[in-house]
């Protein structure tokens, strides 16, 4: 049975679309922006820009001072962020009911007005806080870049998903106000752009409201590029060896898989955490539980748009033990899985666990203005937040199969090791 | 034209919302609140255990007993109960706190009888078979390494060994140490368990949409039945001991690191300190809760050193620590330090009006939302039942922030911040050591990575 969180959808005319979804069980609202641009627009030379703008929009614009932004919310109770990922960038608070408004006319005052207080002053310092961000956040954690070399090496060079977020210092060091100017024009425009209202407003008012204030805004974005074709399974496998002084050996395995919102996509989660997700996943049974030879394993799949997603398994690998060994065991269950299929108790284990999941996502005002503005702003329907789980369960077991064979044979993999470096000589590295 | 700023409506008032108590049979209370549209149920068991009670040289058999619990029992195996738990949709996390062992889960409306069930299943008769207590030792190694590797659990560490009394339990970590966690036998779990895990003064807290489930039933027929004549209650708690030299620096060295990890603190209040709680919250938010915060207005937004350094007041079941902590790129380090330590002590000579009504309006207005979902609030009255405060306590605290005065906030903060501070910065000595003369008060001491 679908879930019924409602659904009020309505486009400006200036091409914003908005979605209202009324919950009146507190007396807050979260306004939620998803601007249709991320990593996977930038050019080159220019990665980790999207982010480093993200950084910009919080440092004033036409009528709003630096850093007024934050303050008048948080003074009025709002709790706000915003986030760069590959597909999109996100700017979200939460209010008391009698700060909407407010929030909505500092929203469209930075998303219609920022370039009239852009300046190099605030461009230099928020370039400095984002390379303190990558250190602290990559540079500076162990196995904290393995996600990067993960990106450059399952998908080719050019391609939007090769490069990381955070994108490299040289290229942060490169950003010029020009840049800024030009991208604000590029990508930041209601047309570029969905809006979600979740809690105490109703629907009407809801849309009444974010037109007095977001109205105003002309359309302009450049018209978006077809996204690419699905990229087949990588040919491989792929390894890429770090010797690291990390605290044990570490594997990432990582596929190409369908992209987001396809029926493929959710087949091949469902088999991820059949063979390394669940707690009581294949390879948390023989590796972690009896075998002892991997301190944990973890499984995700992260849905994107622009042909291709991601596939990872992360084993760590217990002290003594061979990571050569346990790599062998997960490709023995992964050929396992896509030659005869999830057991019926799997599936029943994953989608039990995806149901929970799904529903704690949901349980919060913030997270569901969240999956509302992805939903529209990547697959224009936000009702597939409600039918999620249905599409979810009527995966078949053979399709699970088919998605396993077709994207999880361990020769389609890349392998990234972080390994323990009883020299701590740093930087031997070898790429295959 | 654009729409002039529009004015902000205040809010109405709001309560923390309210449980239905309970007590059964066995002395266990049961703390019930409904929140329709929750589909999740939050269930938290929280029973009070003094960490000083573990045996010496066994620090973290209290965690390790939590980590164990379901790892099998009299009628299941280990995978044959983590299979039960997955496929009914649940979530379960076990540890300690200073103050207690604490069951966490979540789990699909429909399935919180069965969920019921298992866990008064893992609190009464575990099975601590020999193979897994072995396993979850050897992971617990693991996971020590992996803390020693990352540069904020390292700081927080040496920032407890620091400012705590050597031989004050709080100065080593409430899940051990390598030494002490790696001399654990199942005989010492098994022991702890059934002399300090019980139902006398156990708290139930189940939140979520409640209706039709039959809670209070659910849980009288499951942990209701809990009993263990061996049990002895945990003493009362009394605040750690804070160390006679903590007013000194502790370098970290992590050769060639490019950031530096700053942790610096001092003792500070439970939230049962007689002088009221309500000041607490909002001098985290002034001082250092938001990048417009007094810390974070000149650390981040003026001199881009660092992504963000937070203050926040860390109360136990008893006493407590104030802690700012961040990290900076390498070569600022010793001026990050000082000009970090200037605001802090500088803030000793109070707060403005907007100040203070900026920091109650944010903490009091964003209550609601924070309090919104079942695990939020869950977790927030088992917290107030680990720690003997009124289940109103949080609507009353917020109450009384509304009548604070700039003098309410100088007061309390004098009383935690003295400018005696602990240092610790993780980073590489070789930079930050020569850089710290004159600069950061207390004498330095450099430790191994």
């Amino acid at each position: 049975m679908p879930l019924d969180y409602p659904m009020h959808r309505r486009t400006l005319p200036n091409g914003l679309r908005v979605v209202v979804s009324p919950d009146h069980t507190v007396p807050n609202v979260t306004v939620n922006i998803w601007v249709g641009v991320g990593s996977r627009h930038e050019s080159p030379g220019r990665t980790g820009f999207a982010h480093l703008f993200e950084h910009l929009m919080f440092q004033g614009s036409r009528s709003v001072r630096s850093g007024e932004h934050f303050e008048a919310l948080m003074a009025a109770g709002g709790r706000l962020n915003a986030t760069t990922w590959f597909d999109r960038t996100n700017y979200f608070e939460t209010v008391p009911t009698g700060v909407l408004e407010l929030a909505l006319w500092l929203e469209a005052d930075r998303h219609g007005h920022l370039l009239d207080a852009v300046t190099q002053e605030n461009l230099d310092n928020q370039r400095d806080v984002v390379k303190e961000e990558k250190r602290q956040r990559y540079d500076n954690q162990p196995y904290g870049t393995a996600l990067i070399d993960v990106y450059a090496a399952l998908f080719p060079d050019e391609h939007p998903y090769h490069h990381p977020t955070i994108g490299s210092m040289e290229d942060l060091d490169a950003a010029s106000l020009a840049d800024v100017h030009d991208f604000f024009r590029r990508f930041y425009a209601p047309d570029n752009t969905v809006l979600t209202l979740c809690g105490d407003v109703e629907a009407e008012r809801g849309v009444e409201l974010v037109e007095r204030y977001f109205g105003g805004l002309t359309a302009r974005a450049e018209p978006a590029r077809p996204l690419l074709p699905q990229l087949d399974p990588l040919r491989g496998p792929v390894r890429v060896d770090r010797r690291r002084e990390v605290p044990n050996d570490r594997l990432h395995v990582a596929f190409r898989l369908p992209v987001d919102d396809t029926d493929e996509f959710l087949a091949c989660s469902l088999a991820l955490d059949c063979v390394a997700g669940l707690s009581t996943s294949r390879v948390a049974r023989r590796l972690v539980r009896r075998e002892q030879t991997a301190l944990g394993a973890h499984a995700s799949a992260w849905g994107f748009v622009d042909g291709a997603s991601i596939g990872m398994v992360v084993l760590d690998v217990a002290p003594g033990a061979d990571p050569i060994d346990v790599e062998q065991a997960l490709v023995e269950e992964l050929d396992r899985l896509a030659d005869d299929g999830p057991t019926e108790v799997e599936l029943e284990t994953s989608l039990a666990q995806a149901e929970r999941g799904w529903l704690s996502a949901l349980a919060s005002q913030e997270d569901r203005a969240d999956l509302v503005s992805r939903y529209t702003l990547l697959h224009d329907d936000p009702q597939r937040v409600n039918t999620y789980l249905d599409r979810l369960r009527a995966v078949t077991s053979e399709e699970v199969t088919a998605a396993a064979d077709r994207w999880l044979r361990p020769h389609h993999r890349l392998t990234v090791a972080f390994l323990t470096d009883p020299e701590s000589s740093g930087s031997a590295e070898a790429v295959a | 034209m654009s729409p002039a700023r529009p004015a902000v409506a205040p809010p109405e008032p709001w309560t923390f919302p309210a449980p239905v108590e309970h007590v059964l049979d066995n002395g266990v209370r049961v703390l019930l609140h409904d929140v329709p549209g929750q589909y999740v149920v939050s269930l938290r068991v929280v029973v009070p255990v003094s960490l000083r009670t573990e045996p010496a040289g066994r620090e973290g058999v209290a965690a390790m007993t939590a980590r164990l619990l379901d790892e099998g029992t009299a009628q299941h195996g280990p995978e044959e109960f983590a299979e039960l738990m997955e496929r009914h949709g649940m979530l379960l996390g076990a540890g300690v706190s200073d103050g207690g062992l604490l069951v966490d889960v979540d789990v699909p409306q429909a399935h919180l009888a069965t969920a019921a069930g298992l866990v008064a299943q893992a609190l009464s008769e575990p099975a601590f078979p020999d193979g897994e207590v072995r396993r979850i030792v050897r992971n617990r190694l693991a996971e020590i390494e992996q803390e020693r590797a990352s540069a904020a659990h390292r700081a927080m560490r040496e920032l407890s060994r620091t400012l705590w009394d050597p031989a004050d339990r709080a100065a080593t970590p409430a899940a051990g140490t390598a030494e002490s966690v790696g001399a654990l036998t199942r005989d010492d779990v098994v022991s702890f368990h059934r002399q300090r895990v019980g139902p006398a003064g156990a708290c139930v807290v189940v939140a979520g949409d409640l209706a039709g489930t039959g809670a209070l039933d659910v849980v009288a027929g499951s942990l209701g039945r809990w009993t263990n004549d061996d049990h002895e209650p945990a003493p009362s708690p009394v605040p750690p001991q804070p160390s006679a030299d903590r007013r000194r620096v502790v370098v970290v060295d992590r050769p060639g690191a490019v950031q530096t990890e700053i942790a610096v603190g001092c003792p500070g209040p439970d939230r049962s300190t007689s002088h009221g709680w309500a000041p607490y919250p909002v001098l985290a938010f002034v001082v250092g809760g938001s990048p417009t915060a007094r810390v974070d207005a000149v650390l981040r937004e003026e001199k881009g050193y660092t992504y963000g350094i937070r203050t926040s007041f860390r109360p136990r079941v008893a006493g407590g620590s104030f802690v700012a902590q961040g990290s900076v790129r390498s070569e600022v380090t010793a001026e990050a330090t000082q000009l970090l330590l200037g605001i802090l002590d500088g803030a000793r000579d109070g707060f403005t009006d907007s100040e203070l009504r900026a920091g109650t309006d944010f903490v009091a207005r964003t209550a609601p939302g924070r309090y919104a979902t079942a695990d939020a609030i869950a977790d927030e009255s088992a917290a107030l039942a680990l720690e003997r405060l009124p289940v109103d306590f949080t609507t009353t605290t917020l109450r009384d922030m509304a009548d604070l005065d700039p003098d309410d906030l100088r007061s309390a903060y004098r009383r935690t911040v003295t400018g005696d501070w602990s240092v610790v910065l993780v980073g590489d000595a070789d930079t930050i050591v020569p850089s710290l003369d004159g600069r950061v008060p207390g004498p330095v001491t450099t430790v191994d990575r």
